[in-house]
């Protein structure tokens, strides 16, 4: 008889005898380990705040004399990205106690509690004989004296601001648990000019505004263009000498070539998530349909077949599904249905009206414009269409664009009056709403995946 | 001058003496031999409620009896590797390594710390796509703290190693004597817990230990979640749930760093989990009601998110 079996027993059966055979147990029962002999409370706690993490970022150290610069711009860029993700707060250097931090060894941790950094940032950028640049970086729990993260990249000098990138976006990764979205590019359409004679180019920047190029000239009107998720291409629309038309856009080479050569307008591509198809919309008479073509066979499939216009498709990232946009019920609403075609389902069914569905990479929401009220709202929901969360609204906010990570989402608002558009983005809660620097007036921003 | 004692006063005395006496003695036996009824009363509790009360402990204790001071069972290892089973006592210097993040690159062999300027791999000269390298500093530092004293094992007469019976010559031995006549479970185990308690306690009332918790719970509660930072990123996606087993001194301090119960199943978990870790740090000394110390030296605080 074991001892629990003898527990058991007395308890069923408190006769006396039982009742003294079962004290000898007890003395088996304060034996078990003290975790449970002593019974310890346990402590619910589900309060916290979702208050950014105190991070405290000094200057990258110079290896060298010459590489002061660098390792302020690099420090600058991390402390920005960080910031600007809603999810840090980058403690201002004024108030550190230590300025300068030699990474190789463990920082002195009472420092940085005293200025309430939870974590900590230290590095060294190093111009190396060959040329290169070396970038060391090391991420510590300031609370636990742990290192959290510590790598070392080599590079040409001219591409630190990737590395600084990158840097934050292992330190993102780290301290949230979620992927970063900070290595990446947008493409987007830059507009000058006078509101009557705009000119609307291409353009490419890195996520934060940095590294602008021009992709186009300005001659001709271009709108929608958007990211393979596997190349250096675009794909986007562009009104030449007639009908509107799809275009791929090499953006290494440079090259442009149009995709397929039908009778009318096609507009608002998009790569499939493996970048060998495009899905777009082709005009018939007073409606439109989805088509997806084939990039290497050129094969063109129709997808839907209706008395309306279906528009503005956007595959889920498995790419069994996609969602668009269709007035086949009257107004504008999101439909969901298989990549091959097949019935859709209605998945918005709130006031208004609602358009440019974007499906999430990280394939929980859908994102869209909503109109409605006299306001052009951007949100998101599910994938079967509940919890709807408008994440802005105003005058006109429109063309939802994700992050990488699918916690961010770019879009362009319009002020009204003879201003002109620019960029924001907004997390998927809400919470942080920030303006994107672009050298003029912009919009249509499409993401990219992360470069590397 | 004599006093003449009259035989009959005398005899009356001696006679009163006698019965009063007789009756004094016979009767309080009896009178103050009181037979309570032995009431039993069974609780229903789980085991871990249970305070080790003894039947022959005195009321006034309020500790359960401890005859040695707990320590994990021994496993069957016959090199007596006792030493590194013991979980050490952590201070905030040197802290316990944590699991290993996905890419290590600190998971090199070990090497000198002099070569830690040199990048082990040769580094292709790569512009588009800047390659982690390994990190020898890491390895140096973890190596430091591997030379670190352990601490001190905190002096208790009463654990000694559990091991080592090794035969010894029949010595007579008068102490000895004291455990033959010794009639319990040969096979019983001694009453441990964590601190030497030779007196018995009768255990509690309802056969438990005090429970204050929601008191000092609340507490607790209350300054902690004031220093939690917890991301927020993947809680849509996943309900983490993270306990740690920490002890604190009496004046609030943590006695030892917090030991999170298992390992995190995702990065979010992982980053969910330190969160609180850094919760627990930051916002020591907590300030709770000393007279429940007890119960709030050793417990479990449970981070979770609130149901829906």
């Amino acid at each position: 008889m074991t001892d629990q079996d003898r527990l058991r027993d007395m308890l069923l059966r408190p006769s006396r005898r039982h009742v003294i055979s079962g004290m000898a147990a007890l003395g088996a029962v304060a034996a078990i380990p003290p975790r449970h002999a002593l019974a310890q409370k346990r402590v619910p706690i589900t309060e916290g705040d979702f208050a950014p993490l105190p991070i405290a970022i000094p200057n990258f150290v110079a290896g060298t004399p010459a590489d002061g610069d660098v390792g302020v711009g690099v420090t600058q860029v991390i402390a920005n990205n960080l910031k600007r993700s809603g999810l840090f707060a980058p403690i201002d250097q004024a108030a550190y106690i230590e300025k300068a931090i030699n990474v190789d060894i463990a920082p002195n941790f009472q420092n940085w509690k005293t200025i309430n950094a939870q974590a900590l940032v230290t590095g060294r950028m190093t111009r190396q004989p060959d040329g290169r640049m070396k970038a060391e970086f090391r991420l510590w729990d300031v609370n636990t004296a742990q290192q959290l993260a510590g790598q070392q990249y080599f590079t040409s000098p001219e591409s630190w601001r990737r590395i600084a990138h990158i840097i934050s976006d292992q330190i993102y990764e780290r301290l949230t648990g979620e992927k970063g979205y900070f290595d990446s590019r947008i493409v987007f359409v830059d507009e000058t000019g006078s509101k009557e004679r705009r000119v609307k180019r291409l353009a490419l920047m890195d996520q934060d505004g940095a590294n602008v190029r021009y992709l186009t000239r300005g001659n001709d009107l271009v709108l929608t263009p958007r990211f393979s998720p596997s190349s250096q291409e675009i794909t986007y629309m562009e009104f030449g000498q007639g009908d509107p038309r799809v275009y791929l856009f090499n953006i290494e080479t440079g090259q442009r070539e149009i995709v397929g050569n039908f009778p009318g307008m096609s507009f608002a591509p998009r790569f499939s998530p493996d970048g060998q198809r495009v899905i777009m919309s082709l005009q018939q008479g007073s409606n439109a349909n989805l088509f997806v073509m084939d990039l290497r066979s050129k094969t063109t499939t129709r997808l839907t077949d209706t008395p309306a216009i279906d528009t503005s498709p956007s595959y889920a990232p498995d790419g069994s599904r996609l969602c668009f946009e269709s007035d086949r019920g009257g107004k504008p609403q999101i439909y969901v249905m298989a990549a091959t075609g097949g019935p859709a389902q209605r998945i918005s069914f709130g006031e208004g009206s609602y358009s440019t569905p974007v499906w999430s990479p990280r394939g929980d929401y859908i994102a869209f414009t909503k109109q409605g009220g006299g306001q052009f709202a951007i949100g998101i929901m599910k994938t079967d269409g509940s919890g709807e969360r408008i994440l802005t609204s105003g005058y006109h906010n429109e063309g939802p664009t994700f992050a990488p990570n699918g916690r961010v989402l770019m879009f362009f608002r319009e002020p009204g009056g003879n201003s002109g558009p620019s960029l924001f983005t907004v997390d998927v809660s809400g919470r942080n709403e920030q303006r994107v620097p672009t050298p003029g007036f912009a919009s249509d921003p499409a993401w990219s995946p992360l470069l590397s | 001058m004599k006093v003449k004692v009259d035989k009959t006063v005398l005899a009356s005395v001696a006679l009163h003496v006698l019965v009063l006496g007789a009756v004094l003695l016979s009767f309080s036996t009896r009178a103050l031999e009181v037979r309570p009824e032995e009431s039993v009363g069974v609780d229903i509790s789980l085991e871990s409620q249970v305070a080790a009360g003894m039947k022959t402990g005195k009321k006034e204790e309020k500790q359960p009896l401890v005859e040695k001071v707990a320590e994990a069972k021994p496993t069957d290892d016959a090199v007596g590797k006792i030493d590194e089973k013991k979980q050490p006592v952590v201070t905030d210097t040197a802290p316990e390594p944590q699991p290993k993040v996905v890419e290590k690159p600190e998971e090199k062999k070990p090497e000198p710390p002099k070569v830690a300027e040199k990048p082990k791999e040769e580094p292709k000269p790569v512009e588009k796509k800047p390659e982690p390298a390994v990190d020898p500093i890491a390895e140096a530092i973890k190596k430091e703290e591997k030379k670190k004293p352990k601490p001190p094992k905190p002096p208790v007469q009463a654990a000694k190693p559990p091991e080592q019976h090794k035969p010894k010559e029949r010595v007579f031995d008068q102490s000895k004597i004291a455990a033959l006549i010794d009639k319990r479970d040969p096979s019983r185990h001694a009453a441990t817990g964590d601190t030497l308690n030779s007196n018995a306690s009768l255990g509690l009332s309802k056969g438990r230990a005090g429970d204050n918790s929601a008191t000092w719970g609340s507490m607790f509660r209350r300054q902690v979640e004031n220093c939690w930072k917890k991301p927020y990123g993947g809680i849509e996606q996943e309900r983490p749930e993270v306990a740690f087993n920490i002890r604190l001194k009496k004046d609030g301090t943590l006695e030892a760093m917090p030991v999170p119960d298992g390992t995190p199943s995702s990065p979010y978990a992982r980053a969910y989990s330190e969160s609180a870790l850094r919760a627990i740090i930051q916002c020591q000394p907590y300030k709770l009601p000393a007279q429940f110390y007890d119960e709030w030296k050793a417990f479990i605080p449970v981070f979770q998110e609130r149901p829906i």
